[in-house]
């Protein structure tokens, strides 16, 4: 028999969202308890990925793919939509993997070659002078992207970006004399743009560290940088990702998510989206071991690196092992990590598994019927 | 017509050359006696350098039209290949051979199929490829020799302390490394894939051991070193050559195609998995571009009606009882053969003597079969035909392997890398596309078993989608052999 869930209060069926104001398009902040999300990425076809390519190689044009990925993030939403996800993304279906999006935006890092054989190869990026942190006009433009996205669904929206910490680390960096200052100075651009995606109306903003779990000793830094990003942002719940890994579906980590504590704590973020469904639930403990109380959990209940998907109930299970450590009110339900690498009806078949098994959950914490 | 020499430029001029003129000439008589559009005929000339193969010194292959030219020509659209083994080919009987060959192209053949029209991956050779190794103790009885003396060289690539040892090296490195940042596992893993008679595990556990003692690290107390081979007969022998490492070693019978499948809790945990010859024994379907269009090389086993008849009278059978009796061995082995079937097999010996001499006659007819929709043709699981498409696009007209076994092999082993892991294969690779147009590639014949070459750009192309450097070196420690090491790690 597993341990009785908690039961929600009144309060507690609010998420962190409730008291935020109105969204951009026009839909009320999310209310339900143990809400789903998504981490960011969304399944990237074969078709799409070899049209990426073709654009690297010349075959089509810039415009041609922007339109083939408009109508494939409209296609996203609807999926994610009809599998009753709660909180959606744009899928980062523009983005070739997580990090050249933001680096060939980004103010004063130079990209020699920008020709790829496959479009998922990072590129090589060097920042050779300071960058232009005070500069008000260089922007990623990455609002444009989050007011696409909410045109097309009345969902509320998560906005997710990489953080400083992981963009530095694939940069060569000649112009600071410590790596320290390069990542602030990221933040600071990025902070520009969670001001302007927090305007907008992003419901979540969530800054994805992707090589953090490799430099454990970093936490401080990245946490310093991550309270730079989001110095001021008020309205959208502030997360921040981290994950063991998910590049070409593989981890590229091994480890436990106690280097981050407790320095995590010291983050000015609202939420923690962490990977559990790949490597067990024995981390969710680190929420009882330290003073966790004003952070929420969003919880990785589907591997994303295994193709088959789980069934409701092992959600639902997954759910109550972590309502056994931290009250409802405090989780939302996500997948480990993005949807890039499973297969399109297989994302399907997750996303669809993970609302229906966060909806068991949901029933028992509030003592209701199971919705059909 | 197009006339194709595919030989190394030293079977083509030199002291070791095949005169072709005679060959050709002879090839261009019989062809432009019996066939009245030349330009619908293609002339290949391969230099096979195994002796024992699946092909007679002639060959006539049908090249199906694409739609498009089905619709623009009058009449029959085929085309037709004729392809001819430099080596073998007598330039006093081909014409005559081949004249008979483009005679019964509107007729029957005068072979008996063994199976109908195939992907070459599917062909009733790899059933008989699959039986020598689960049947190789009796192989070898009755040829009296082991099956490493059979290949070239007659030994596996295997045996070398050197290269042992610098492997083991970068292992412990890589190990003090995560040791110092807390991360290395209590369990160290190692596979190897295809275990040979057990040396080369002996190699590197003997070698292993030294170097630890003598380094003081412990690593050989957390050292698994799993043995996975298709065939029990090969794992006996391994099992011994490493029993002094009882506590070490475990031993698996694994399908070298779905490693996953027997090895499921080692996803992400294999520092090292060693493959060795065994990638060019696993099935595989060929392609051939033709004038920019993409075709299927289709297959079928058959026999010679005069070995098809020899064969049958041996075993008390008519010819035709042949497909049948083929089918009952390799689904059954020779012993449970002899067992069901006395009257044809009376022994165990006999069924044996059978399936040898089969295997002797076989050959494989090829034709071409237009290959429209490659999104939709599969290399492998989840490896859609739309990775062969740069790979031939770049090199013009061409025929190569798709080493689909190798290909599913290879995608199947790579999730059981740990993320700083190695897999490093010992194996004949092609690593140049250009390579298929001047040497012959395969198939050949083993002994009991079949030989390609694996398409080693192929191989590359699907570890960088998985997100792997492959590189390519000669083995390093073994000169004059073709065998190169494939080696894949993580990128990034």
């Amino acid at each position: 028999m597993p341990e009785p869930a908690p039961t929600a209060t009144s309060a507690s069926v609010l998420d962190a969202a409730a008291s935020k104001p109105q969204h951009a398009n026009g839909t009320t902040p999310n209310r339900t308890v143990l809400a789903t999300s998504v981490v960011g990425s969304y399944s990237v076809p074969e078709w799409l990925e070899r049209l990426k390519t073709d654009f690297y190689q010349r075959r089509i044009s810039g415009q041609y793919l922007d339109d083939i990925h408009e109508v494939a993030i409209k296609a996203a939403l609807k999926d994610q939509e009809t599998a009753g996800v709660d909180i959606v993304s744009d899928g980062e279906l523009r983005r070739d993997n997580d990090i050249d999006y933001f680096l060939a935006r980004m103010p004063g890092v130079e990209i020699p070659h920008v020709a790829k054989t496959f479009y998922y190869d990072y590129y090589e990026a060097y920042v050779r002078h300071p960058i232009p942190v005070d500069d008000e006009g260089a922007t990623l433009h990455l609002v444009d992207d989050l007011r696409f996205t909410l045109r097309y669904t009345q969902k509320p929206v998560k906005f997710s970006f990489t953080g400083p910490f992981s963009l530095a680390r694939r940069v060569h960096n000649e112009a600071y004399s410590s790596s320290d200052d390069l990542v602030m100075a990221f933040a600071r651009i990025l902070n520009r743009e969670a001001r302007e995606l927090a305007q907008a109306g992003a419901a979540v903003l969530q800054i994805d560290e992707p090589f953090l779990a490799g430099y454990p000793e970093e936490v401080g830094l990245a946490v310093r940088a991550i309270n730079q990003v989001y110095e001021g942002i008020e309205g959208p719940t502030r997360a921040v990702h981290v994950c063991y890994g998910n590049r070409y579906a593989r981890p590229v980590w091994e480890g436990h998510y106690e280097f981050l504590f407790p320095t995590i704590l010291d983050a000015q973020v609202d939420q923690l989206v962490l990977e559990f469904a790949r490597k067990g639930y024995d981390d969710v403990e680190l929420f009882k071991k330290y003073s966790t109380a004003s952070l929420s959990l969003g919880l990785g209940v589907i591997d994303v690196k295994n193709p088959h998907p789980e069934s409701p109930e092992l959600i639902a299970a997954r759910v109550r092992r972590a309502l056994q450590v931290i009250p409802p009110d405090r989780l939302m339900i996500n997948p480990d990590c993005g949807l890039r690498h499973v297969p399109a009806d297989m994302a399907r078949a997750k996303l669809s598994a993970m609302s229906a098994g966060a909806a068991q959950a949901r029933a028992e914490v509030l003592g209701t019927s199971t919705p059909a | 017509m197009l006339i194709e020499l595919r030989a190394s430029d030293d079977r083509l001029r030199g002291p070791k050359a095949v005169d072709a003129a005679p060959i050709l000439t002879s090839a261009y008589r019989a062809i432009a006696d019996s066939l009245p559009d030349l330009s619908r005929v293609r002339v290949v000339a391969d230099y096979i350098q195994y002796r024992q193969n699946f092909r007679d010194a002639v060959e006539l292959r049908r090249v199906e039209p694409w739609a498009i030219d089905s619709a623009t020509l009058d009449g029959d659209a085929r085309s037709w290949e004729v392809a001819i083994d430099l080596r073998r080919a007598k330039p006093d009987l081909l014409e005559a051979t081949l004249k008979d060959a483009l005679d019964e192209t509107n007729g029957t053949s005068s072979r008996l199929p063994l199976e109908q029209w195939g992907h070459g991956s599917r062909s009733v050779i790899w059933g008989f490829n699959g039986l020598y190794w689960k049947a190789l103790s009796l192989w070898e009885q009755a040829t009296g020799k082991s099956y490493e003396s059979a290949l070239p060289g007659g030994e596996s690539d295997a045996r070398n302390v050197q290269a042992a040892r610098e492997l083991i090296l970068k292992l412990f490195e890589l190990w003090d490394n995560l040791s110092t940042r807390r991360a290395l596992p209590e369990e160290l893993y190692v596979l190897e894939i295809g275990v040979g008679n057990g040396n080369q595990a002996a190699v590197f556990l003997d070698e292993f051991r030294r170097l630890d003692r003598e380094k003081g690290h412990g690593y050989y107390r957390r050292l698994h070193y799993l043995m996975g081979d298709y065939s029990p007969h090969v794992l006996d022998l391994a099992r011994k050559a490493v029993a002094h490492h009882p506590e070490h070693v475990s031993s698996l019978v694994l399908d070298a195609l779905r490693p996953t499948e027997t090895l499921g809790f080692l996803r992400y945990k294999a520092f090292l998995v060693y493959i060795s010859n065994v990638y060019d024994n696993l099935p595989t379907d060929e392609i051939v571009r033709i004038g920019g269009h993409l075709f299927q090389v289709e297959t079928r086993a058959v026999f010679d009606r005069s070995a098809a008849e020899s064969l049958a009278t041996s075993v008390h059978a008519k010819p035709d009882d042949l497909p049948e009796l083929v089918a009952r061995l390799l689904r059954l082995g020779p012993e449970l053969l002899a067992e069901v079937l006395p009257e044809h097999f009376p022994t165990v010996t006999d069924a044996v003597t059978f399936w040898r001499s089969a295997w002797e006659a076989l050959r494989l007819e090829e034709r071409y079969v237009p290959l429209i929709e490659l999104d939709t043709y599969e290399i492998a699981p989840e490896i859609g035909g739309e990775l062969l498409r740069p790979i031939v696009e770049a090199n013009g007209d061409v025929r190569m392997h798709v080493s689909n076994g190798a290909a599913t092999s290879f995608a199947d082993t790579l999730p059981l890398l740990h993320p700083h892991g190695v897999l490093q294969c010992h194996d004949l690779f092609v690593t140049d596309i250009h390579q298929y147009v001047d040497g012959f590639r395969g198939p050949g014949k083993y002994d009991g078993s079949v030989v390609n070459w694996v398409n080693g750009r192929l191989l590359a192309a699907i570890g960088n989608r998985r997100g792997f450097d492959v590189s390519f070196a000669s083995f390093a420690h073994r000169t004059g052999a073709n065998v190169l090491t494939m080696t894949a790690r993580s990128r990034d």
